[in-house]
């Protein structure tokens, strides 16, 4: 719908209207490229600033960066890999914000993807037949995120719990459950014989790692997690823009009551995308058991969720948004590595850019909306 | 359980609540006022660094203290601009502030210390209360405490007053509840609004400053682990009352203690079910399953004049 130009009177006319106006649209974060793109690129001119301000060498310091994340096809493949998980959680992120529900869980459901993938992958699934060896444990994490997120969006749909802090929580809920798993010997910590006793889980058999996207090439560790990273990319973007599903749900983020009087039950959509959006994050935990950890430890999850938010977050909203901002945040985690290891600069650095990037998109929102709208 | 174990435990369970009881305050009183502040970790964690950093460089923890106290106001008044002012998503403001703050204590913490600097800080020594030692069982835990533990507990109890009994504590729960009306009815509601922010980020500083200047006499890399989630969480749990507040604080300061204790008893417990036991509490209450507590009407709802 267009508006027309706010009457140009006085400016507490002009500040009414603006309210109006933010009323009915109901403001949702990430609202332009712009100011993502420009986030960004401000963010990392200040952490070079910092980089150079503790008097190490910029371009030492770019060198090993680049190393760590494009140097070789492995440091490639390795970046990519991570990535992969990052846009899941991001996908899981951008689906459940079509409905205005916003996932912070995601640390949470990865985690216990992870963990239950795990089971699965040490507990019956070796054996299987085509292919249904990682298949099953990928289903299984899959299952156990949404059963984590969908909680959450029952909870909002039916007694309208705040889904921010219910996935929190859920979160705080979920790490100490890995913490207990790889921590007793009756669950999934492996045997004392082992040469060391770290709490960690066994090695998952063979059968179950995801096969190599290039089996022939010894040198990268890129794996099939990629082709189920675009396949979901491509069903998150039609399902979100091009489904009546997608409609039901945008309906519902845009105005819950007009939703329910047009007859769609926002209790169960709620649960509905809140379970897709979880199992999105948990699979995100299975492929990184799965495809490059192996095996479970405590703090596998190692805040891969949290910058899935962020990815999901610096999107606003658009499949291939979070395809690029997961690569761009990839790339940057096996490059701050590399940095740290060779150029001794803390790869903290990469952490007050990502925390600069979200509070300047979510400081900006109120200004982007004003303009966009006009 | 020995009496000895159980002052013991008494001890820390209080210690362990402490920083949450300082953050849990202040956050409780801003979200009277319709503020959340899930940055309460990241000041933490802000607060704890400059405390242990101004004190090892002095020597003098209260200086250590005083610093944190300010930069932590500095902290909230950036988030209150955000949130207030520019009326952004405060949920997501928050997560940014905590990303940042560990960010930045890491980053400054390996460029001063060095990785794995053991270094002791000096801290604010423990008071030791005679008279209140000889009170059996829980004399001992009152008794070896620093004087950070004190103001903590009178703080809380003057939070209560000023939110009972002053027309400024009026203000906040009319802001909180209806800003529309409390703007209609002479109140500044950005100017309480602010207010609120600043009291939650003083109080958070003092909980950071507790915790490595008070408590463990270090710093170490994200020491905080979600004592500012948990602070939140316990306001939620707590049913946004003062007492109740307090309460839960304790609880879960005593919850975290009972990892300690557990295995001193040979109790076979596992340790991380203790761990997420606040959370699941919180959870239920949240969902409206544990007692009846309503958050105030205007939580997270950013409010602008004219309408």
């Amino acid at each position: 719908m267009r508006m027309s130009e706010p009457p140009a009177i006085a400016p507490s006319h002009r500040d009414f209207w603006f309210s109006e106006r933010l009323r009915r649209t109901r403001l949702r974060f990430p609202l332009s490229l712009g100011v993502a793109v420009a986030a960004t690129f401000g963010a990392m001119l200040i952490g070079l600033a910092i980089i150079a301000s503790t008097g190490t060498d910029l371009s030492d310091a770019i060198d090993a960066f680049w190393d760590g994340m494009a140097g070789s096809t492995f440091t490639i493949g390795a970046s990519i890999n991570r990535a992969i998980s990052l846009a899941f959680v991001g996908l899981g992120f951008i689906f459940a914000n079509r409905a205005n529900l916003t996932n912070v869980g995601g640390e949470g459901q990865l985690a216990v993807g992870g963990m239950f993938a795990t089971a699965m992958a040490l507990h019956g699934a070796a054996s299987l037949p085509l292919g249904l060896s990682f298949a099953v444990p990928l289903l299984a994490g899959t299952l156990a995120g949404s059963v984590w997120g969908g909680f959450a969006g029952a909870l909002k749909g039916w007694r309208g719990t705040n889904e921010v802090i219910s996935t929190l929580l859920l979160t705080f809920i979920a790490l100490p459950l890995v913490y207990w798993s790889v921590e007793s010997f009756h669950l999934l910590r492996k045997p004392l014989s082992d040469v060391s006793s770290l709490p960690e889980s066994p090695e998952i058999p063979d059968a179950t790692k995801l096969p190599l996207l290039f089996p022939g090439d010894r040198t990268s560790p890129l794996h099939i997690g990629l082709l189920l990273a675009i396949i979901a990319t491509v069903v998150v973007a039609v399902v979100l823009s091009r489904s009546p599903f997608g409609l039901k749900l945008r309906a519902v983020g845009l105005n819950q009551v007009a939703a329910r009087r047009a007859g769609i039950r926002s209790g169960s959509l709620m649960t509905v995308a809140m379970a897709i959006s979880g199992g999105l994050g948990g699979l995100a935990g299975a492929i990184m058991i799965l495809g490059q950890q192996f095996y479970l430890t405590n703090d596998f999850s190692s805040g891969y969720g949290f910058d899935g938010l962020v990815v999901g977050l610096l999107s606003r909203g658009s499949a291939l948004g979070v395809v690029l901002g997961a690569l761009l945040f990839g790339f940057l985690r096996s490059g701050s590595i590399d940095m740290e290891i060779t150029a001794h600069v803390p790869a903290a650095v990469v952490l007050i850019c990502q925390g600069l990037i979200v509070v300047a998109i979510a400081g900006s929102a109120i200004l982007v909306e004003k303009r966009g709208r006009q | 359980m020995t009496e000895g174990q159980l002052a013991v435990f008494l001890g820390s369970g209080l210690r362990l609540a402490m920083p949450i009881i300082f953050a849990g305050t202040g956050e409780m009183l801003s979200e009277r006022a319709g503020v959340l502040n899930l940055s309460l970790d990241g000041m933490m964690l802000i607060a704890a660094f400059c405390a242990a950093l101004i004190s090892w460089a002095t020597g003098s923890p209260v200086a250590g203290l005083a610093v944190a106290l300010v930069v932590s106001i500095a902290v909230a008044y950036v988030q209150a601009v955000l949130s207030v002012t520019l009326r952004a998503n405060q949920l997501v403001v928050g997560i940014g502030f905590n990303i940042l703050a560990l960010g930045l204590t890491t980053f400054l913490y390996r460029e001063i210390f060095g990785p794995l600097s053991r270094d002791t800080i000096p801290g604010f020594s423990l008071l030791d209360f005679s008279w209140l030692a000889a009170i059996p069982i829980i004399g001992p835990a009152l008794s070896q405490q620093t004087a950070l533990t004190y103001v903590g507990l009178l703080l809380a109890a003057a939070t209560w007053a000023l939110l009972n009994f002053t027309s400024f504590g009026l203000a906040v729960r009319a802001v909180g509840e209806d800003p529309r009306a409390a703007d209609q009815a002479g109140i500044n509601v950005r100017r309480v609004r602010y207010l609120g922010v600043l009291y939650a980020g003083a109080l958070a500083g003092l909980g950071g400053a507790f915790m490595s200047i008070a408590d463990s006499n270090t710093f170490t890399e994200g020491m905080t682990r979600g004592a500012g989630y948990l602070a939140i969480t316990a306001v939620i749990f707590g049913g946004w009352d003062p007492w109740r507040t307090l309460a839960a604080c304790l609880l879960f300061g005593f919850a975290t203690a009972l990892q300690f204790l557990v295995p001193a008893m040979n109790l076979d417990i596992p340790v991380a079910l203790l761990l997420m036991l606040p959370y699941v509490l919180a959870l239920f209450a949240i969902a409206g399953f544990v007692g009846k507590s309503k958050q105030p009407a205007a939580l997270t709802l950013p409010f602008e004049r004219g309408g």
